[in-house]
């Protein structure tokens, strides 16, 4: 395993730059995810990095080897990533035994330790005695596993995963997607995840590479990209973000729709900026008076929790809060709404 | 933005396609020569036409007799492609959207046809109603001929339609009719146009069937000629003009060509509770079909083993030997030429998105347009510059290769395309050099079809006539040969053997491989699409 480094990292097609001068770097056994809509170049970053493209500019090093420059370039072949394409693409005329094997060299290992690394690999994956299916006669998720056993037979440097889940429904994504980020821990393994799930991008990594046109929009721990966006186009993009228009005073206080030092009436107020609110971090009463009143306008049921809409009497501003577990309210009912959480403020620019 | 913009600047490693971006210069080479060695008879044809004067070709190609000639091919050429398509669009429809009891099975039964070659079909028929001949006779027996290319062409491109259209269109108020006209035809015209040039470009090429019912056709009259006056500039002339007429039909079909549309994998297939279950459709299909079939099949199998049972001689079982080997063993060898050459040929069209990669499957789509006579005229000119080559089975067999090279080289692209460039893209970061993803991922898995193909150029050569006829050593029989000899001269029983011979050997590849697979119908589409498109 090793650390990645990369570096003003352009990659154009004709006149279009896919990647535009991009920098990032991860520490050995840290896994990160890239983030962002369909084409914003978080497929391209990876196939970079596996040599599968070459750069314009910039540079690729794996701990202090120079992998990728945009004149010289280590071939896919020599660069020991483990890359794990949608679906797993497994060899469909090789069982599951010789697709683990098929990355290890037989001048370099013998008969015994390639069938051992096979054994081991498949009780790693969880599918022992599996040594002779073909890839037909298995599951999404089993092809998914392999795949990934057959990128880490050849102890990688790193281990590049391509959107490995998005075939699969949603049980079996988020237990696989845990088993597997499980693995990837207890082996140390430095890997790159791209994924355009916001949730799968915070829960299994350290990192979160936020891609946006090309460009990273942010990069930091799924703490800080959730907690702290740089923007509010930012904080939409790990999570529901509620944007309300908002006045900062020379004293630093903030007054929005839903503040604790009283809301400001929306026609009084001199807005000057925004304010981003997750929707979890509103309290909804029937009972307190503490917050501002509003009403019930809609009610949207997840079973785990529910998102309310609210619909504030004074300014008529529409708020969306998360509330967890049962709860008793209706469409129709008089509530109060509060905020309890870091006031992020952006001003206008 | 042009094409060519979107293409990268910078040279990546992997095109869209998957391989290295670079030619290897050794591919380029070899490419380069086995293109000249394809042209050299089209080449060697151009050089004698015009050893004529020019006013000697005009006048040649403006006297009434090639005018003759010309109006008689192009008849036959319309009255048979338009019949076709009609009839073929009309059965793969029909059995395509009629839920049809057994469609699998008169699937099979339809496409049998492939299996006999024109001049066993009118051998057949002639030896049931002797007095056949005409433009129309020649027609009727092409288009049996010819038929299953066409139906085949539509019917796996109807496979190919996503149900969901059809249900769309259902919702938003469309009758079936007019569902077949606005969302089902312009989908297949593709298909249409393919399945007319396949019949289109037999037509051109037949010689058996016009010669055997006094149809002068243009390959009959370059076939006179080359026997009776030894004018070679003059059939040289006609052969470009037949050449010609042929590129024009291949370039027609080049425009009218589907835009290929991604295919959707989640795309809804349509089941058989989907399909019309009218009985006066289902009637309508089963007679159709019926009929077709009856023509097509069990005429000829009837007249074949009643005349090799009725037959009082003795059969000649060492000259049918003789025939089997000598024909198994010439066609094999061709193939395996042709097998030789489409490798480099297919290997950089499938995986180099380049220029030179489409200049070479336009040059090679040429090959396509000439035919048997045509070739066996071009070698059989250059023969005595050949040296020992001239009269031995060698420049037979190389016959057979320019002449199904075309098919080869489509199988070939066909097959290394069936490799997903995804899975040499893991090969290569799973540490394995290009020349070893070749050998460990790209063959394997491409092998089946590349052997499936190499089998039905054996067997396309097998039936090969005019080019067999023309460049045969002295004293050697094909199975075609002998056919054609006997039945040319009316002896129908003597002929019978062979003829069995050649189609039951011709039928069994045919029939398994218009089998419908149970686990998974994209791949007998497959099959069924190269059996269309090779056979």
């Amino acid at each position: 395993m090793t650390s990645l480094d990369v570096s003003h990292l352009t990659v154009a097609f004709g006149d279009r730059t896919v990647i535009d001068d991009l920098s990032f770097n991860l520490k050995e056994g840290e896994i990160s995810s890239l983030l962002g809509p369909s084409g914003c170049g978080k497929t391209t970053l990876l196939r970079v990095i596996a040599g599968l493209l070459q750069p314009r500019e910039g540079t690729i090093r794996f701990g202090s080897q120079l992998v990728g420059l945009s004149s010289v370039v280590l071939p896919p072949n020599k660069r020991r990533t483990g890359y794990v394409p949608q679906q797993g693409a497994l060899f469909p005329h090789l069982n599951v035994a010789k697709n683990i094997a098929f990355g290890l060299d037989k001048k370099e290992f013998s008969a015994d330790q390639i069938k051992k690394t096979v054994s081991d690999m498949l009780a790693l994956i969880g599918m022992s005695g599996f040594e002779n299916q073909m890839p037909t006669e298995l599951s999404g998720g089993q092809q998914t596993r392999v795949a990934l056993a057959r990128a880490l037979a050849v102890k990688p440097k790193l281990v590049l995963l391509d959107e490995p889940f998005s075939a699969l429904d949603a049980e079996l994504r988020n237990e696989l997607r845990s088993d597997v980020v499980a693995l990837l821990r207890s082996q140390g393994t430095t890997a790159i995840l791209v994924t355009h799930d916001r949730e799968e991008a915070l829960v299994s990594s350290d990192k979160v590479v936020l891609m946006r046109d090309g460009k990273i929009a942010q990069y930091g721990s799924p703490e800080e990209v959730y907690e702290s966006p740089i923007s509010p186009s930012v904080a939409a993009s790990t999570g529901d973000a509620l944007i309300l228009n908002a006045q900062q005073s020379a004293d630093g206080s903030t007054t929005y729709a839903i503040s604790s030092n009283g809301s400001a009436s929306q026609n009084s107020m001199n807005s000057n900026g925004y304010v981003v609110i997750r929707p979890e971090e509103i309290m909804v009463s029937k009972s307190s008076s503490n917050g501002v009143n509003g009403t019930l306008i809609q009610l949207d049921y997840y079973g785990h929790d529910a998102m309310l809409v609210v619909k504030l009497a004074e300014s008529s501003e529409i708020i969306r809060a998360r509330v967890a577990g049962p709860m008793d309210f209706e469409v129709g009912d008089k509530v109060s709404v509060e905020h309890r959480g870091p006031i992020r403020f952006f001003a206008n620019s | 933005m042009t094409k060519l913009d979107q293409e990268p600047i910078a040279p990546p490693l992997f095109t869209s396609r998957g391989e290295p971006a670079e030619v290897h210069p050794v591919l380029n080479v070899l490419v380069g020569l086995l293109l000249s060695v394809v042209l050299i008879p089209f080449i060697y044809l151009l050089i004698r036409a015009f050893e004529k004067p020019l006013p000697g070709i005009v006048e040649l190609l403006f006297r009434g007799k090639t005018l003759e000639v010309l109006a008689t091919t192009a008849v036959l050429l319309i009255i048979v492609v338009a019949v076709n398509i009609f009839l073929g669009t009309l059965i793969s429809a029909g059995l395509h959207f009629v839920q049809v009891p057994k469609a699998h099975l008169l699937i099979v039964a339809s496409v049998l046809p492939l299996a006999i070659p024109s001049y066993v079909f009118t051998y057949t028929w002639l030896a049931l109603l002797p007095s056949l001949s005409g433009v129309l006779a020649a027609a009727f027996v092409l288009i049996l001929t010819t038929l299953p290319y066409m139906f085949l062409a539509i019917l796996v491109s109807l496979r190919r339609i996503d149900n969901g259209f059809i249900e769309v269109a259902r919702t938003l108020g469309q009758s079936r009719r007019q569902i077949f006209f606005r969302v089902i035809l312009p989908q297949i015209r593709g298909s249409i146009s393919a399945g007319a040039l396949l019949s289109g470009l037999y037509v051109l090429s037949d010689f058996g069937a016009v010669s055997l019912l006094n149809v002068e056709t243009l390959t009959v009259s370059i076939q006179n000629m080359f026997k009776s006056s030894y004018d070679r500039s003059a059939a040289s002339v006609i052969s470009l003009v037949l050449i010609l007429a042929s590129v024009v039909f291949i370039a027609a079909d080049e425009r009218i060509k589907d835009k290929k549309a991604k295919e959707n994998v989640f795309k809804r297939r349509y089941t058989q509770e989907s399909r019309i279950s009218s009985l006066r459709l289902k009637s309508f299909v089963l007679v159709l079909v019926g009929m077709y079939t009856s023509l097509a099949v069990i005429v000829p199998f009837y007249v074949l083993i009643s005349r090799f049972i009725s037959n009082p001689n003795p059969i000649d079982v060492s000259g049918l030997i003789t025939a089997s080997v000598s024909t198994i063993s010439v066609s094999a060898l061709g193939a395996v030429i042709a097998l030789v050459f489409s490798a480099p040929l297919g290997f950089l069209i499938a995986t180099h998105a380049g220029r030179f990669s489409r200049f070479s499957e336009r040059i090679i789509l040429i090959g396509h347009a000439l035919p048997g006579v045509v070739i066996g005229l071009a070698l059989v000119s250059l023969g005595s510059k050949l040296g020992p080559i001239y009269q031995s089975v060698f420049l037979l067999a190389f016959a057979y290769a320019l002449l199904f090279l075309a098919k080869a080289v489509a199988s070939m692209t066909f097959s290394l395309q069936l490799v997903p460039s995804v899975l040499k893209e893991v090969a290569a970061t799973l540490g394995k050099s290009k020349a070893k993803i070749s050998t460990s991922v790209v063959f394997p898995i491409a092998l089946p079809s590349i052997g499936l193909g190499t089998l039905l150029v054996f067997l396309t050569a097998m039936k090969e006539l005019p080019a067999t006829l023309m460049l045969r050593p002295t004293g050697m029989d094909t199975l075609a040969t002998q056919i054609w000899s006997y039945a040319s001269i009316n002896r129908f029983n003597d002929a019978a053997p062979y003829a069995l011979l050649l189609v039951l050997i011709a039928a069994v590849p045919t029939f398994l491989l218009s089998m419908p697979r149970a686990e998974s119908s994209s791949n007998s589409a497959q099959n069924e699409s190269k059996v269309g498109s090779i056979a």
